[in-house]
């Protein structure tokens, strides 16, 4: 069992002990498993798969830090983090193109702005992604 | 009669209308209080995880690292939290008085200390304070002590977003980078409960292991992660990916940033309470006063029947 805790401003989004979780970093997808040696990694927008017994439980990240201490405990502190079950598909995929729409828009002019619209549409993708997911597991 | 009744009563129905407006205030600022303690409350696990992490990474000797740069300080960058409003007791005192008291012994904030040896490197002899204010307040104390105000951020929400906090720490990190300081130093009031906040200074750049420890003592206990023994294993037995450089240079600036934003959260928190204290003191005073008004009214009242009667029984006496 590992101890998993993830983390963000607005309070702990998930905590649990949990067989395995996948995490997307900045160096690709990596896999937890139990006594995984210490490690500080980059976190990059994208799902994470946390597996508890059976259960599989999709969360949407989007940019943060991660942390196995040397005791095992594993820390995820996510600028924003939500279960699946929490996103609304038709709210996020709008922001989604209102962030796209955005970006046609100012294409070209200043990097800065150009940068954070680019990790807003990634971030909104992903929400778009996990919450369809979870919304056909539970029509099926 | 001695004093007027008419004068009495609008003395009474003004102190009334006064209660109503600071009765007014203190719901208000109870309920904004709520929320700010809420978002407070919520940071600060998250603030104490960051804080942990960067006292590991601060000990990895990077010299070359721009953010872990320790020379002799000859300017300080000093980022006062205060509010944008007045009417909050004693809360922008508090953090001014400390301020000041920065101000009187330079040399003793000026001075960089590491824990393990002891070692202090010594400041240059003229020290240099500017200000970077948080709320209307801060800039009217860098005016009055003719400080140097770098900007001011006033437009801060009750509860603000990391959003809104960013452009405070992305200044404060370039102008450290630019080498404009050499040190910057947060004053904040950090909140303990609704009817206690203390004032405190943190070092925010460069990023000290003394500094970081104070904060983590500071958070209370109750946030149950278990601390390791930190010293056992060196962050030399993590390992860092991609690698330490984009490491160093992606998660320090996000960490000093939390740092930030849980300093702005908690003077919210504290500014709130506080201002919900003071109203509700106002109200209690407010309420005494017109009872002891109410109190000559009526002597003053009585004392005029008595006066009236005493003259128709002096006349009816005179008739006879």
């Amino acid at each position: 069992m590992i101890k998993f805790k993830v983390v963000t401003l607005h309070g702990v989004t998930y905590e649990d002990d949990i067989d395995k979780v996948t995490i997307p970093t900045r160096s690709g997808a990596i896999t937890i498993l139990e006594n995984h040696a210490p490690l500080v990694s980059v976190l990059k927008p994208g799902e994470m798969t946390i597996h508890k017994g059976d259960d599989k439980i999709p969360l949407a990240v989007s940019t943060g830090i991660m942390e196995i201490r040397p005791s095992g405990e594993v820390f995820v502190m996510a600028d924003t983090a939500e279960r699946a079950e929490d996103i609304d598909v038709e709210r996020a995929d709008d922001a989604r193109k209102r962030a796209e729409e955005l970006m046609k828009q100012q294409r070209g002019t200043e990097n800065l702005d150009f940068a954070r619209m680019q990790a807003m549409i990634e971030k909104e993708l992903v929400r778009v992604d996990v919450g369809n997911k979870y919304r056909k597991l539970r029509i099926k | 009669m001695a004093v007027s009744m008419k004068a009495i009563k609008g003395r009474i129905k003004s102190v009334k209308n006064t209660r109503k407006i600071t009765k007014a205030m203190e719901m208000v600022s109870a309920a904004k209080m709520r929320k700010a303690i809420d978002a407070a409350l919520n940071t600060r696990l998250y603030a104490r995880l960051t804080a942990e992490l960067m006292r590991q990474l601060s000990a990895l000797q990077e010299p070359n690292y721009s953010l872990f740069r320790r020379n002799p300080v000859e300017k300080i960058l000093m980022i006062l939290v205060t509010s944008n409003r007045g009417l909050c007791g004693s809360f922008n005192s508090n953090v001014l008085k400390f301020a000041d008291k920065i101000l009187q012994d330079k040399e003793n904030v000026a001075k960089h200390r590491k824990t393990d040896a002891g070692e202090e490197i010594d400041p240059e002899k003229e020290i240099t304070i500017d200000v970077l204010g948080v709320g209307r307040k801060s800039a009217d104390f860098a005016r009055r002590a003719k400080l140097n105000l770098i900007s001011v951020f006033d437009a801060l929400p009750e509860t603000p977003t990391m959003e809104e906090v960013r452009p405070i720490t992305d200044q404060a990190i370039q102008a450290f980078k630019d080498e404009t300081y050499d040190k910057v130093v947060v004053v904040y009031t950090h909140f303990v409960s609704s009817l206690q906040q203390d004032v405190k200074v943190r070092q925010l750049l460069p990023v000290s292991d003394t500094d970081l420890q104070k904060i983590l003592t500071d958070l209370p206990e109750k946030d149950e992660v278990t601390l390791p023994e930190q010293t056992d294993t060196p962050i030399e037995c993590y390992f860092l990916e991609p690698d330490r450089d984009t490491i160093l240079e992606e998660v320090i600036p996000r960490l000093i940033e939390a740092e930030l934003f849980q300093a702005v959260l908690e003077s919210s928190a504290s500014e709130h309470s506080s201002r919900m204290v003071a109203m509700k003191n106002a109200t209690e005073s407010a309420g005494e006063m017109i009872d002891s008004l109410t109190l000559t009214f009526n002597k003053a009242r009585q004392a005029a029947i008595t006066q009236e009667i005493a003259e128709i029984a002096g006349g009816a006496a005179a008739l006879e």
